[in-house]
């Protein structure tokens, strides 16, 4: 079978050699390294495939911008771009247009990498994406302050993070009246969807849509947790932290203005950096467990998918491999800081060596939480802006959570036509 | 034969119309009519955006606007006590009546709950099939009105500024463009930054400085400033548009008209409005028309600043195109904001007068 | 006498402290972004948020990087031209024909004058998502790369401008300038090109100035009719491109550092024109 694929990539290959140079598009991230590392990459893919030119393509910084872009092509079914870089919430919204890879090798590729996120990318049995760097939530804290106060090591529960962020907040703010203990992504976006996951599926409270297609996130665990989130708001979190992106969560926690933060893994070495108020004073672990004895990490991270409409599919089909390899995947790792998707990656010297906290991601990694983007496909997009609007008004304070979650599980019945389990 | 003459001259004129028309017609037939065709189309169907092949897309008639529009009204029944008389909320002191999800139809459409209002001693509830929508409207007229008033005001009296002689003229010329010409996408983030919760954030580092808060409010959160920033962005960035548009209009007033006026001892005030903005008004309708039009699409500024926390007509179009795919639906706002802009724009042409042939 | 003296002098200074406040109300936002273009990361993340950039201890500390990293961006740069070329050529097309038709219906007699206006501007009613697709379709069949597709797509926003406030400029000229042209032998068109246009050159500055400024500033038709041309990309593009050295982080100090460079040129632009803003018609010029 294998060979048999081999074969009929190089067929094809041939072929399409035979009636001139073939170009390949890659629509993948933005300017910078990670720019510079894709090119490299092509540059290397073209010396082994010579006769092919591969063009890599920016497209914007912004998920929703690259998003329009993207469907824009698919709308008109353009060839023009070959192989696309997927957010992990795209693969079911955007299966139709997009190759099985299985069919042009992909289950040579599929086992080395987490299960979680093949799964993720396998819509009706096709494997729609093939993984290229991953994400997962992550609890930052301060080191230093946390001894100050005597405690020798990070919260393990939600609860145990609110008492300690209580206790140092009161004791720092008297020097600076910014400091915090926690901050979070808390705007009504979908960085809300991940942390809410998050502290929904860590008591206990499912992932608002299980894989058998049923809604269950009208449910008391859900509603539980939520209530503690809206008794942090102004307390142990500032009141802006609902207008809270990554980025502004980061820019306070790296000014040295908080205790906790929930984030990417990016945070970590940005943080690390020369000109970082908390260079050296901070650690990382994974997220506090509720309820169910567990913490749970949200799903992040990007895909490279084959485009039907591109005329040289397996072509393309063997540059995504390609791309997302281990040795790629492992410089970019080391240059980049780009989570690898493959497993063997985290016990490898040199990746371990630049980025220590790589050794220790690998739990959250490998236990990580998708967001229903797949079972909800096409529709996820809906669900999402639902759940994080409904998320928004409880931590807000406008509803109450129990009735905001019931009327979010109508809504969402609704919307996807699927069955809500209620409590 | 002097009529013949005429009617020859009117002829020719007409002809010379038609052939100076054309190059803006054969332009826009080019770039506007499949387009616009296309929205007005796609707005009575379910199309999908980037569908696929496996996708079909059917006539449903005016479904969109209905989904869209559909509003109704419920009287809520009154929550009784054991003894019969309506019971009161503890902490509030307010009456209670029934929860309005209870007593707004299901089917065969869901409606949701909008506002209430009291009615005669009733409390009625209103139910729209897409408040988020319906909100939109809103929040743009409100937005679009405040808006707009704020920069014309400003905008005139920066242009008279500007018209009045003093040194430092060109300087302020120059200058007054300078919010217009920043890229519309990067000055939303500059306010976004400017806005910042924490004393991170200008206004209320400036606030806290002044003793005037604690250095967190929240201004693109809370219900309260959100509007009110909207609009203070855009009076900034818009206002410059307004003041070159009524300069350009205060230029083509004849300065004799002023001169005869001084030597008529008319005071300033009177000059003005005797003088300026009669000859003002057909420069002024247009300012405002093009301005409103573009208030009421308003789209970067509601896009960047509060993303789906409160939308705009054009960004929750934007949201059910991109996010959402639905093209049918995502048609028939625009053919809706389509309308809502005619209807402004007759307005003020017939308000100014200036639409006479 | 010195009571009037002094009261003018007031006057004359509450004037000033007026336009002092205006300059202020102006220039503000804009200096913060170019004060937080001259700031490191820490720096921006600072609490409170200083005037002028200053280190930890509270000294003045300039940070260069943010410019020398948009500048060693080739794309940026490249788009400065590219956004050059392209409101610069969409805003002649567009006084070159919208001043054609404005001619027509503001100084020549035909029938259907309104519904043509109203035509005109129904044009440019539409928000720009919703056509999106439908110029994408249109731009595809005619087969155009993206410099020639921007320029004729943001003339759906432009045209309808220029013609409609020329047209108030238009129909504002005395009908007696017309009627001596012709008795003096001129054919119409020779009166609107010889005589007319240049009266109007404050309109068309005007004019110019806004249309060019709005398609300086357009990011949705350019980011799809560039997406498989990089190398046409125009600043707002380039910009939304921009990206921290890993995923997630935003590079927010070099985005301002951008705002700013990129609004010097426009200034520039106003600054050779504003003369003519005011200059042109002096209307004791217009009398017939």
């Amino acid at each position: 079978m294998k060979k048999f694929l081999l074969v009929l990539t190089l067929v094809t290959f041939l072929l399409s050699v035979s009636f001139g140079a073939v170009t390949l598009t890659v629509a993948a991230g933005a300017v910078g390294i990670e720019l510079e590392l894709a090119q490299q990459a092509a540059e290397e893919f073209m010396a082994l495939y010579p006769g092919v030119e591969v063009k890599v393509l920016e497209t914007p910084d912004l998920a929703t911008d690259r998003l329009g872009l993207y469907l824009q092509f698919f709308e008109a079914k353009s060839s023009e771009v070959d192989v696309y870089q997927i957010d992990v919430i795209w693969p079911g919204d955007l299966a139709q247009h997009l190759v099985d890879l299985y069919q042009y090798g992909g289950h040579d590729y599929a086992g080395n990498h987490f299960p979680a996120i093949i799964e993720n990318n396998t819509v009706d049995g096709k494997l729609i994406g093939i993984p290229w760097f991953t994400d997962a939530g992550l609890l930052y804290y301060r080191t230093d302050l946390l001894e100050k106060y005597g405690y020798d090591h990070p919260p393990a529960t939600w609860d145990e993070l609110e008492e300690m962020a209580k206790t140092v907040q009161a004791g720092e703010k008297a020097n600076n009246p910014d400091f915090w203990g926690f901050v979070f992504q808390g705007n009504a976006y979908e960085g809300l969807t991940c942390d809410a996951l998050e502290w929904v599926a860590s008591n206990g409270g499912g992932t608002i849509i299980n894989t058998d297609k049923q809604i269950t996130i009208a449910n008391s665990k859900a509603a539980e947790i939520l209530e503690q989130v809206r008794g942090w708001i102004g307390t142990i979190a500032p009141e802006g932290v609902l207008g809270f992106a990554e980025e502004d969560a980061r820019k306070v926690f790296q000014g040295g203005n908080a205790l906790f933060m929930r984030n990417w893994p990016y945070a970590w070495s940005l943080g690390q950096s020369d000109d970082s108020a908390v260079k050296g004073l901070f650690g990382a672990c994974p997220l506090p467990a509720g309820d169910s004895g567990k913490g749970a990490a949200a799903l992040g991270g990007w895909q490279l998918a084959v485009s039907k409409y591109s005329k040289n599919p397996a072509l393309a089909a063997q540059l995504a491999f390609y791309l997302a390899n281990y040795e790629n995947q492992k410089k970019r790792a080391i240059i980049g800081s780009y989570n690898p998707t493959i497993m063997s990656l985290y016990q490898d010297p040199d990746v371990l060596e630049a980025t220590p906290i790589f050794g220790s991601l690998y739990d959250v990694f490998i236990n990580a939480t998708a967001r229903p983007s797949t079972a909800s496909a096409p529709r996820y997009n809906e669900v999402s802006t639902l759940f994080f609007q409904a998320v928004h008004s409880v931590i807000s304070g406008e509803e109450e959570a129990m009735t905001a979650l019931e009327n979010l599980a109508l809504d969402l019945e609704e919307v996807t036509g699927f069955e809500v389990i209620w409590e | 034969m002097a009529k013949k003459q005429s009617s020859l001259l009117l002829k020719r004129q007409q002809s010379l119309a038609i052939k100076l028309l054309l190059p803006t017609f054969i332009v826009l037939g080019l770039v506007a009519i499949y387009p616009l065709g296309d929205v007005f189309v796609t707005s009575f169907t379910d199309r999908e955006f980037a569908g696929g092949e496996d996708n079909t897309t059917d006539f449903v008639g005016f479904q969109n606007y209905f989904s869209l529009l559909g509003f109704t009204f419920k009287e809520l029944p009154p929550v009784l006590n054991d003894d019969g008389t309506q019971k009161i909320d503890e902490k509030t002191g307010e009456p209670v009546y029934e929860r309005a999800i209870r007593v707004l139809p299901r089917d065969p459409y869901r409606y949701r709950e909008l506002s209430q209002f009291n009615w005669f001693g009733k409390r009625i509830v209103v139910g729209a099939r897409n408040p988020d929508f319906l909100k939109a409207i809103w929040n743009t007229l409100v937005f679009t009105v405040l808006s707009v008033f704020l920069e014309t005001l400003l905008g005139l009296f920066i242009a008279l500024v500007v018209n009045s002689n003093f040194k430092a003229k060109g300087a302020l010329r120059t200058t007054m463009l300078v919010p217009w010409a920043v890229i519309t996408v990067v000055s939303a983030r500059i306010w976004e930054w400017m806005l910042q919760p924490g004393n991170i954030g200008f206004f209320n580092m400036l606030l806290f400085r002044l003793g005037l808060g604690d250095g967190q409010a929240s201004f693109l959160t809370s219900a309260a400033l959100q509007m009110p920033s909207m609009v203070m962005v855009d009076v900034w960035k818009t206002t410059p548009y307004m003041a070159l548009l009524i300069l350009a209009g205060l230029q083509t007033i004849p300065k004799e008209l002023y001169e005869a006026a001084n030597v008529d001892g008319a005071h300033k005030v009177r000059q003005f409005f005797s003088i300026t903005f009669p000859l003002l008004r057909p420069a002024l309708a247009v300012a405002l028309i093009f301005r409103t039009l573009d208030a009421l699409r308003v789209f970067d500024v509601f896009q960047v600043l509060l993303g789906s926390k409160m939308y705009s007509m054009a960004s929750y179009n934007y949201f059910q195109l991109i996010q959402n795919r639905q093209m049918g639906l995502a048609s028939a706002i625009g053919v809706i904001i389509f309308i809502f802009i005619a209807v402004f724009a007759v307005i003020y042409m017939r308000l100014m007068g200036v639409d006479k042939e | 006498m010195t009571r009037k003296k002094t009261k003018q002098l007031i006057s004359k200074i509450l004037f000033y402290i007026l336009i002092v406040v205006i300059f202020f109300y102006l220039l503000f936002p804009f200096y913060w972004a170019l004060n937080s273009s001259l700031k490191s990361e820490a720096q921006l993340s600072q609490t409170p948020a200083t005037f002028i950039p200053r280190d930890a201890n509270g000294k003045i500390s300039i940070f260069w990087n943010n410019y020398a990293s948009i500048f060693a961006n080739a794309t940026f740069v490249r788009s400065i031209f590219n956004s050059i070329i392209v409101a610069g050529s969409t805003t002649l097309v567009s006084l070159l024909i919208g001043s054609f038709s404005a001619f027509a219906l503001g100084k020549l007699y035909f029938k259907g004058k309104k519904v043509t206006l109203y035509l005109i501007l129904s044009m440019t009613m539409f928000p720009q998502v919703t056509v999106l697709s439908g110029l994408y379709a249109v731009i595809t069949t005619l087969n155009l790369a993206a410099v020639p597709s921007m320029i004729l797509t943001y003339m759906i926003f432009t045209l309808p401008f220029t013609t409609w406030v020329l047209t108030t400029f238009f129909k504002q000229l005395p009908n007696e300038i017309m009627q001596s042209a012709q008795v003096d032998g001129a054919t119409p068109f020779q009166t609107f090109w010889m005589i007319l246009l240049p009266l109007t050159a404050p309109a068309l500055v005007t004019t110019g100035l806004l249309a060019f400024i709005a398609a300086w500033n357009e990011y949705l038709f350019a980011l799809t009719f560039t997406s498989i041309e990089p190398t046409a990309r125009t600043i707002p593009v380039a910009i939304s491109m921009f990206s921290g050295t890993i995923a997630r982080q935003e590079p927010f100090g070099e985005i301002m550092a951008a705002a700013v460079m990129v609004t010097i040129p426009v200034v520039l632009l106003v600054l050779i024109f504003q003369r003519k803003i005011v200059a042109g018609l002096t209307a004791g010029a217009v009398k017939g």
